[in-house]
């Protein structure tokens, strides 16, 4: 079974047609509704997914680690990370599980970098990306061209080794480090994203940083 | 001669010690806090009722004013009492997260 995770904060306006169009390519889809304050829980749930709900908003990282959990009960064989603001293209993912099981690997990590990224600011790519991929590589000690993107599938191998500990965005870097920690096999992949809004920022960046930096001393 | 900057802040940190041995016999803080800010609030009463203790332990070693070892030492302690305070918080948070994710599945089951 290929389950899709998606961690949703207020999209009620996007999820509903993320859901369908994720219904077409995977056998279920759950949506990860992290206190959001719309309706993006009852839209998810009308579309066809299955909706896990916290009570309190605990961030991006939290709510994939609930989809993991709820994952591992369901026995899914994949997973798939895929972001609820509409952004991503649910076509990658056919051939991304293609791509994960023709090279024996047990993470696939999407990159913007090697596929077509529309729109994306000059800022972004000139700038916060070759930072972020020198942070990534400090704390990982991963070479990737990209590991904030969103995109991930996960056999069940990885399932079951990632935990992830960071709440915040700094989720990205730990998997990372987690999947070479447990000596897991990854590969990249080229993924379409289309910008709709500039995500994270400098400030965002160094919030990571903090996180990652924190996460080491308490071993999170 | 005391002052009466000396008799408040003499107050204070007993007031201080009192309010240590107090949580400790209610087991708020553990033996290693009770002891941290024993000894803390202890050697503030010393410093307040004998200032030039601190003089004589700066000029050991090699600081100009008793004055610049107290801030030193205060802005180093405030520092690791804000580092302590943020690993707590970083602590709870983890907890927190955990309740809501258990919370979210048990919801679902």
């Amino acid at each position: 079974m290929v389950m899709a995770i998606v961690p949703a904060y207020n999209e009620g306006k996007k999820i509903e047609q993320v859901v369908k169009d994720l219904l077409l390519q995977v056998d279920s889809v759950v949506v990860i509704d992290d206190a959001s304050t719309d309706k993006t829980g009852v839209h998810a749930k009308r579309a066809g997914a299955h909706v896990l709900s916290h009570r309190i908003n605990r961030g991006q990282g939290a709510a994939l680690e609930t989809g993991h959990i709820y994952a591992r009960m369901m026995g899914a064989d994949y997973v798939v990370h895929f972001d609820g603001d509409g952004q991503m293209s649910a076509q990658d993912i056919p051939p991304a599980l293609e791509h994960l099981k023709e090279n024996n690997a047990d993470m696939l990590v999407g990159s913007r970098y090697l596929g077509q990224a529309t729109n994306m600011p000059w800022s972004k790519r000139n700038i916060l990306a070759p930072l972020a991929r020198l942070v990534d590589r400090i704390f990982s000690g991963v070479k990737l061209t990209d590991s904030h993107c969103g995109f991930r599938v996960l056999g069940q191998k990885a399932l079951g080794l990632i935990h992830i500990t960071q709440d915040g965005m700094a989720h990205a870097t730990q998997i990372i480090a987690l999947s070479k920690q447990q000596g897991l096999r990854l590969v990249e992949f080229p993924v379409h994203i289309t910008y709709e809004h500039y995500g994270q920022g400098a400030l965002g960046g160094l919030k990571i940083i903090k996180e990652l930096i924190l996460g080491k001393i308490m071993k999170l | 001669m005391i002052n009466v900057f000396q008799i408040l802040f003499s107050l204070f940190a007993l007031a201080a010690l009192y309010k240590t041995y107090k949580r400790k016999k209610v087991q708020q803080i553990s033996m290693r806090e009770a002891w941290f800010w024993g000894i803390f609030w202890f050697a503030v009463l010393l410093v307040v009722l004998w200032p030039n203790s601190v003089q004589m332990v700066a000029d050991t070693l090699g600081i100009g004013r008793g004055s610049d070892l107290v801030l030193y030492v205060a802005v180093a302690l405030l520092f690791y009492l804000l580092f302590s305070l943020q690993i707590s918080f970083q602590k709870l948070n983890r907890d927190i997260t955990k309740l809501v994710q258990k919370d979210a599945v048990e919801e679902k089951k």
